[in-house]
């Protein structure tokens, strides 16, 4: 199809002059802002209608749930108007999760119960074996991370283009590993190298078609998005040695950790001030600091994504994020509270239901031993209202979730994006498929892919 | 069908946006639906290129789409290809839009479904039992005797509360004197090399159990609940039982193991913890059970030898199933224990109805065990 041919040839090169009057124009699109369509009552319904079918089919039905929100959440994020498309397929996560119960089934079940013996027979205590078992847990963790995106990555589009993520899940885990040693041993200071480091990893593995992703930039350019969080550890420092060292709270005079200890207690209980400390009200101070560390948290969180994301470059594309810490910090604080208080009252009533019509001895006598647990024929039908009751609360907090964190989240992600360049797309063709057989069984198995 | 079908009919042609499946470049795209032949006529507006025509009844649309309007189109046929339209009208013509691809690839699928069952089955219910029990045999008594020390650490501080001493034992001398006869008619040494030691605690509950290291732990309420010494000493028969087969440990062995893999069934949906709570408690409860039965064999065994009825032991189950109720149905596959009916008849079974039994202790002692928490 030759001509075809030449219209695409010409978009290509659109910086050279055109002698040729009768081909098209070039094109004029030099950047591509991206969009964000969807309401939030559509996504929760079908978040709602899809979890109830998960729980009403015992978990199995979460396969197709993932599938289906994902469906949605990239069918709403839409770089130039045209959306992105996700071809996952639940029975190839069922066929994966299968795959990985398989593996995982012999290292868990068999490894745990040696970690066990070891940890009775030389430590007497059954806290190392559970230790033991969760440290040898990790590496799987991050390689199953890594292949999940892997997953992820293979089974989206744009305009018809693949992405991917080039082999690599067990250089990931190990350089997680390293990279989480190094920041535990700084203390947390050097934690913005390993951030670098590993979306360095996984970025420079990404692939858009024929395109390859780069992540240039330097590890301490991430510093600036720790400030808010460096301020409130600065100030908690600070608060620390004018309470402890120039004006203390408690008058010097060899009181011991204990007396001081009980007299705080004591304190919190009653709410009166012991006498000779100078100052209490300062204690308050606390909250405010607290506050500014949670922002600091989230900040990181989100700004090194918008750091990050403005030097990462394919074939001469590029992407600019204008992403708003302070919005997203408030998305962020406002959804997860009403997530969590939703999910605080319905446990509160959950067991205010189990008290009611169990009453308080049942949780007592769960005690290994002969009490029984379980008793007359009606019990049976209380517990299986305090079953649903619970399930229920647990499908509510998922849906609200979406609703009120994951949701805001990705538009505010999706609308401060844009890409630029994008007249080097015409150079990039499409990818092979990745096979991929156990799709995202592992990080399934291991309860990795909590949001989406 | 003398009326010709209702087609939708445009005044003028549809506009899309074709994408090749190969490069991400936008094709603006004319559209134009030829019913006698049942096809998309995709065009070029340019003219140039080839007309694609896909037939209508292979024309899909892309479901659970977030967009209120238009709708992404793909062609069966071609697998990478995609058609974006504006207009929705174009929907009314395609006679399948939502039908889904012929399963493909299920007697792999179900292949492996098979082999996870299979795995997790014999996992739980061969091998891990199997390997706790060859290795709770190898775990060092002092071991196990410190395992068992700390558990009942946590047990009495949690039973106290938190900020509260931990909940005391019992050690009237009388009392302990009582319960040291008790064990040695019981068949036990009651020396420095004794596997089972005897505790008794402060609280009401009606309960006594088994930890590991040769922990038997009573509760007040138990001894107060009993109405001779007959009862308690099968109740201490049947916790030697459990000593004396290592069941705590081997239990505390293979909960370790399967409740790891249990986690990995029930991902992160929605109350899992709830489903992998009563699952293990399944598991756990077939097994226990055996655990159970198996002490309270060892209970007759023991109660025959030092003269007292093994019925004794249905006795105490009696008041337990009198205070508590019994389960029935369902429930009883959940329980640790067998069910108390069935136990007590097995117990008064267990008696020989010619035989002449006496009591354990004496009535002096057993007033002394009465009250040895005082």
């Amino acid at each position: 199809m030759p001509p075809q041919g030449a219209w695409r040839r010409v978009a290509s090169r659109v910086t050279i002059p055109l002698t040729d009057s009768a081909a098209p124009p070039p094109v004029p699109e030099q950047g591509l802002d991206v969009w964000f369509t969807g309401n939030r009552s559509a996504l929760f319904w079908l978040a709602l209608k899809s979890g109830f079918w998960t729980v009403l089919t015992l978990g199995f039905y979460r396969f197709w749930m993932k599938t289906r929100l994902r469906r949605w959440y990239w069918s709403a994020i839409r770089p130039g108007g045209h959306p992105l498309e996700y071809v996952g397929d639940p029975w190839e996560k069922l066929l994966g999760f299968f795959i990985a119960v398989v593996v995982l089934t012999f290292y868990i079940g068999i490894v745990n119960l040696v970690l066990m013996f070891v940890s009775f027979s030389v430590f007497q205590s059954s806290f190392v074996g559970y230790l033991a078992s969760f440290a040898g847990v990790i590496p799987v963790w991050f390689y199953a991370q890594y292949r999940a995106r892997r997953y992820v990555l293979a089974r989206t589009r744009w305009r018809g283009v693949r992405f991917g993520l080039a082999a690599g899940a067990w250089g990931y885990a190990w350089r997680a590993l390293m990279h989480w040693s190094i920041t535990i041993l700084s203390l947390g200071i050097l934690w913005p190298r390993m951030t670098f480091w590993l979306e360095k990893y996984k970025t420079d593995r990404t692939r858009f078609g024929s395109a390859r992703l780069h992540q240039g930039g330097d590890w301490r350019m991430l510093y600036r998005a720790a400030v808010p969080f460096g301020a409130g550890v600065l100030l908690l420092g600070l608060l620390a040695l004018w309470m402890a060292v120039l004006d203390p709270l408690i008058p010097a005079g060899g009181m011991s950790w204990d007396a001081v200890s009980d007299e705080a207690g004591a304190a919190i209980t009653y709410g009166f001030v012991p006498q000779g400390w100078s100052g209490p009200g300062r204690i308050l101070l606390v909250f405010p600091v607290l506050m500014l560390m949670i922002y600091g948290i989230i900040h990181y969180r989100f700004v090194t994504k918008r750091i990050l994301a403005n030097h990462k470059t394919a074939d001469g594309i590029y992407l600019r994020s204008n992403l708003k810490g302070l919005r997203i910090s408030m998305i962020y604080v406002l959804g997860t509270t009403i997530a969590y208080t939703i999910l605080a009252a319905g446990i509160a009533m959950v067991i205010g239901t189990a008290l009611g019509v169990l009453g308080p001895l049942a949780f007592l006598e769960a005690q290994p031993g002969d009490g029984d647990l379980f008793g007359a024929v009606p019990r049976w039908l209380s517990f299986a209202v305090i079953a649903v009751m619970y399930l229920g609360v647990f499908l509510l907090w998922g849906v609200l979730h979406h609703t009120f964190v994951t949701f805001p989240l990705m538009r505010h992600m999706a609308i401060t994006l844009d890409i630029g360049n994008v007249a080097a797309l015409a150079t990039v063709s499409q990818r092979a498929r990745d096979a991929f057989a156990e799709a995202e069984g592992f990080a399934e198995a291991l309860d990795l892919g909590a949001a989406i | 069908m003398s009326v010709p079908p209702e087609l939708p009919s445009f005044a003028a042609n549809l506009a899309g946006v074709l994408f090749d499946g190969d490069r991400p470049v936008p094709q603006a795209v004319d559209l134009r639906l030829d019913h006698g032949a049942g096809v998309l006529d995709i065009t070029q507006p340019a003219g140039g290129g080839e007309t694609l025509r896909w037939p209508l009844d292979e024309i899909r649309r892309l479901p659970d789409s977030a967009a209120r309007e238009g709708a992404v189109l793909r062609w069966t046929g071609d697998p990478l290809a995609r058609l974006q339209v504006e207009d929705r009208r174009i929907l009314s013509a395609l006679p399948h839009p939502a039908r889904r691809a012929p399963p493909k690839g299920r007697g792999r699928l179900a292949a492996w479904a098979v082999a996870a069952v299979a795995a997790v089955v014999l996992q739980i219910g061969v091998l891990i039992p199997l390997l706790a029990d060859r290795l709770s045999g190898f775990v060092p008594p002092e071991g196990e005797r410190a395992l068992g020390e700390a558990t009942f650490e946590q047990i009495r501080q949690a039973l106290a509360g938190s900020g509260l001493p931990p909940l005391p034992t019992c050690d009237a001398p009388a009392g302990r004197a009582a319960l040291d006869k008790m064990l040695l008619a019981l068949g036990q040494d009651n020396g420095a090399g004794a596997s089972a030691r005897v505790y008794v605690l402060d609280h009401e509950m009606v309960n006594a159990f088994a930890l590991p290291g040769g922990y038997v732990v009573f509760f007040r309420g138990m001894i107060d609940a009993a109405e001779g010494p007959n009862e308690i000493a099968a109740v201490m028969a049947h916790e030697i039982g459990h000593v004396e087969n290592r069941d705590p440990t081997r239990h505390a062995l293979r909960s370790a193991g399967s409740i790891g893999i249990l986690g990995l069934l029930f991902g992160d949906f929605a109350g899992g913890a709830a489903v992998l709570f009563l699952t293990e408690r399944l598991i756990s409860a077939r097994y226990s059970q055996g655990a159970e039965s198996g002490a309270d064999g060892f209970a007759y065994t023991a109660l025959e030898e030092a003269g007292v009825s093994p019925a004794a032991l249905g006795d105490m189950f009696e008041r337990l199933r009198d205070r508590y109720g019994d389960a029935q149905g369902i429930t009883a596959h959940f329980l640790s224990h067998p069910t108390l009916t069935s136990r007590i008849a097995r117990a008064r079974a267990a008696a020989r109805p010619d035989a002449k039994y006496g009591d354990i202790l004496s009535d002096v002692d057993w007033t002394a065990l009465k009250s040895i928490c005082d």
